[in-house]
């Protein structure tokens, strides 16, 4: 679930944050508050890409294990603390997929694939989605997670950008060209 | 091998708070902490030896 606040809200959250983040630093009792904010986003994010729903909840356990572990080495370069949290949550989801303790998956509303079919082709039949479906296995995993976060998850190009920590423009030429390869393998499975 | 899920239903905000709290992650941090300390397994023998000499 993307988060969204208004700018004014923004503001005003990024300075209680940066103190309560200073208070976690010292004593990670105070962390709480910040837990409270992101777990759900957090687990959400990994829910959506496992397969088990146990798995999400200990790979959500060990990003926010490793989140205090690494917060003394935290310091606020402009980007919030929920793209240092979704980071390390990346990076825990993927050591997982390696070690085989979770299998790579992507939750998809049917809607939006519907959505997503109808801005391609005139009208949505059972054998585009099977062929979207096919395209979306060919990319790249990299082009994948693009895919997903701004098609099936509707986040920001900026939220992308702070999660694979790229500047929002990169995003969104990485985004279009893996759109680009999606429709490809679209169209060459027609 | 990439799996597609479809429809799939997310535990509510209020499950997922129930199923996970704060002091848990803050008890694995914690044990974390204490198993990664390199002076775990020193601490007491060298108290001990202190207490000894003092005495």
């Amino acid at each position: 679930m993307p988060l969204q606040f208004s700018l004014p809200q923004q503001s005003f959250l990024l300075e209680e944050e940066r103190t309560q983040i200073e208070r976690a630093q010292q004593d990670p009792r105070f962390f709480a508050p910040l837990y409270e904010r992101y777990h759900d986003a957090i687990f959400r994010y990994v829910y959506r890409r496992v397969d088990e729903e146990e798995q999400a909840y200990d790979i959500t356990s060990s990003v926010f294990v490793k989140a205090l572990q690494a917060l003394h080495k935290y310091e606020y370069r402009g980007l919030p603390f929920s793209a240092w949290l979704f980071r390390i949550a990346k990076s825990e989801l993927y050591q997982s997929f390696r070690d085989q303790k979770a299998q790579r998956t992507v939750s998809i509303d049917k809607v939006v694939l519907k959505q997503v079919i109808e801005d391609w082709t005139e009208d949505y039949t059972e054998q585009d989605k099977a062929r979207l479906l096919l395209a979306l296995k060919g990319l790249k995993e990299q082009q994948l997670q693009l895919i997903e976060m701004r098609f099936f998850e509707k986040r920001s190009f900026k939220e992308i950008g702070e999660i694979c920590g790229l500047s929002e423009n990169n995003a969104k030429v990485k985004t279009f060209r893996a759109v680009l390869k999606l429709k490809e393998f679209f169209h060459q499975k027609e | 091998m990439l799996q597609i899920l479809f429809d799939r239903k997310e535990p509510s905000s209020y499950e997922v708070r129930e199923h996970q709290n704060f002091q848990e992650i803050l008890a694995a941090f914690n044990y974390q902490q204490k198993v990664n300390n390199p002076w775990r397994y020193w601490y007491y023998p060298v108290l001990t030896v202190c207490l000894l000499l003092l005495v």
